[in-house]
């Protein structure tokens, strides 16, 4: 008979978690769209890109910008909540 | 709804960091990597591509399945899960397959973390064993009491090392250390831990020679066992959540304590609020260490030499102005002292002698520092004269090591700052 030793995972403890859901919306059609800029080189370029896109090609109404001091700090809680308030979508992003 | 734009090299990290907050069917939307360094009218094709992906995720049908919402719960209880391992030929060589299996393991063999080691760890604490000492970034999983022994016991600490390890992971999980930038970015931060006061002695930790090299336990299990929490509890696996481009030694072990013995001025828990006999942990965001050998006799002249060390023009420090560290060697620590010059006065001269034109930088990282400091300094401009850190108290100062005229010059993430947690002995 095969003798076990028994150790503990050095994995955190197990988390009753939740999966937030997806939201969809019809059309980008009228919509509020905010970017939050991550101050990364070129992405205030692909933002300024973007929202005229939006707007010229998908008829986005209206497209809020906010930009972050610097890529490695977290967003100003008003500008999450701002965009939160009143965006139909919002565009953040990451990488170099 | 929202949706994130990743470039193609960081799509694991987005998957992996939208996951961990419970938000798995995040859209990303990719841009090909590198970004940073394209032209102008490449981003703008970039851009006509990005569009219709940003379009179609904004209005793709949600498949079947999708989750309802709901916020992250506290952990069950707080217990971490058992395994039975084969104890023939050896448990020992079966754990470390699993454990290669699951990236447990920084990539040198572990302790194999068994109800008997554990159980000997969490007796040199009072807190529960389920008590949630901090949520570890990017996963934000919860390093419980008895999460932190079974990674201690992992990375073969005595487990009179324990108390040191809980106010190490207070500390890191502490808002302005910036744990989550810490962990993900592509800059080479590993977590520095300084131990002061009677703990350090009482461990046997290295203050002297070689102190941040290897050949002490306490020193180099208590370094390893953090990084191990931050693998295992943060989630920072390399190539996933932690994307460093090089990364370096430091994240293995980076752990010493100061020699307050032969420091002449007041020890780092000291400056910070603490009693001389308390023990306490400081935890840095450092990049690395750059030896400074000079056999300056003249406290002026050693200033000087040091100050112009920190100066270089692709630092974070002068980005953001962040939070520089030197470690002295007791032999440049009583030079200076020697000349009549204090800790503050000292922190004074280098803020003062290692200041940078902002000319001096690369377009890309000069815009950089516009974006991160006009806020603290105005209107910066290629003449603008930029300090290293906001204030000269923001310059840390530590005393440790052996003979020699060595010190060492220790660059910070940038957008962290140090921070000090008392050890609580049982």
């Amino acid at each position: 008979m095969t003798s076990a030793t028994t150790v503990f995972s050095p994995e955190a403890p197990a988390m009753q978690r939740k999966e937030q859901q997806r939201l969809r919306i019809d059309t980008l059609k009228d919509c509020v769209v905010g970017f939050i800029d991550n101050a990364k080189p070129n992405f205030n370029y692909l933002v300024e890109d973007l929202a005229e896109l939006l707007k010229k090609q998908l008829g986005v109404k209206e497209v809020i910008i906010r930009r972050k001091r610097a890529a490695s700090i977290p967003a100003l809680k008003s500008y999450i909540d701002e965009l939160a308030g009143c965006c139909d979508v919002v565009i953040t992003g990451s990488g170099d | 709804m929202a949706v994130e734009v990743c470039s193609s090299a960081f799509v694991p990290l987005g998957r992996a960091q939208a996951s961990a907050l419970g938000y798995s069917a995040l859209p990303i939307a990719v841009v090909p990597h590198p970004f940073g360094t394209v032209s102008r009218e490449e981003v703008r094709v970039m851009a006509q591509e990005c569009v219709t992906q940003i379009a179609e995720h904004a209005c793709a049908p949600i498949s079947a399945g999708s989750a309802v919402g709901g916020q992250q719960q506290e952990p069950v209880a707080g217990l971490c899960v058992k395994l039975e391992i084969p104890s023939a030929p050896d448990a020992f060589t079966a754990f470390n397959k699993l454990a290669r299996e699951k990236r447990w393991s920084d990539g040198l063999p572990v302790v194999p973390p068994t109800v008997e080691r554990v159980e000997a760890m969490l007796a040199h604490t009072k807190r529960a064993r389920n008590e949630v000492i901090a949520r570890l970034a990017p996963a934000f999983c919860a390093a419980t009491v008895e999460s932190i022994a079974i990674n201690a016991v992992l990375a073969g600490c005595d487990p009179e090392y324990l108390p040191v390890l809980l106010a190490a992971v207070e500390a890191v999980a502490a808002v302005d250390f910036n744990l989550q930038s810490i962990q993900s970015t592509t800059n080479p931060a590993a977590v520095w831990i300084i131990v002061n006061g009677p703990i350090s002695g009482k461990l046997g930790m290295n203050a002297g020679g070689n102190c941040l090299g290897e050949g002490v336990h306490a020193n180099a299990s208590v370094g390893r066992a953090l990084r191990l929490l931050l693998r295992n509890i943060g989630g920072a696996l390399p190539g996933d959540m932690d994307r460093a481009t090089h990364g370096q030694p430091g994240k293995f072990s980076f752990c010493c304590a100061e020699n307050e013995a032969k420091n002449p001025w007041e020890p780092l828990h000291v400056e910070r609020g603490h009693k001389a006999t308390d023990s306490a942990v400081t935890v840095v965001g450092a990049e690395g260490t750059m030896n400074m050998c000079t056999l300056a006799k003249n406290a002026d002249d050693l200033i000087r030499v040091l100050a112009d060390t920190m100066r270089h023009a692709p630092s974070n420090e002068y980005v953001h102005g962040s939070e520089p560290w030197l470690l002295l060697c007791p032999e440049h620590a009583d030079i200076i002292n020697d000349a009549g010059i204090s800790k503050a006065e000292l922190k004074r001269r280098l803020w003062k002698e290692s200041k940078m034109r902002a000319g001096v930088m690369a377009a890309e990282d000069f815009e950089r520092t516009q974006a991160s400091r006009t806020s603290e300094l105005g209107p910066i401009g290629p003449d603008t004269i930029l300090t290293i850190s906001k204030k000269p108290e923001e310059i840390g100062i530590v005393v440790a090591g052996g003979a020699g005229a060595h010190s060492v010059y220790i660059p910070c993430f940038g957008n962290t700052r140090s921070v000090t947690r008392r050890v609580m002995e049982s």
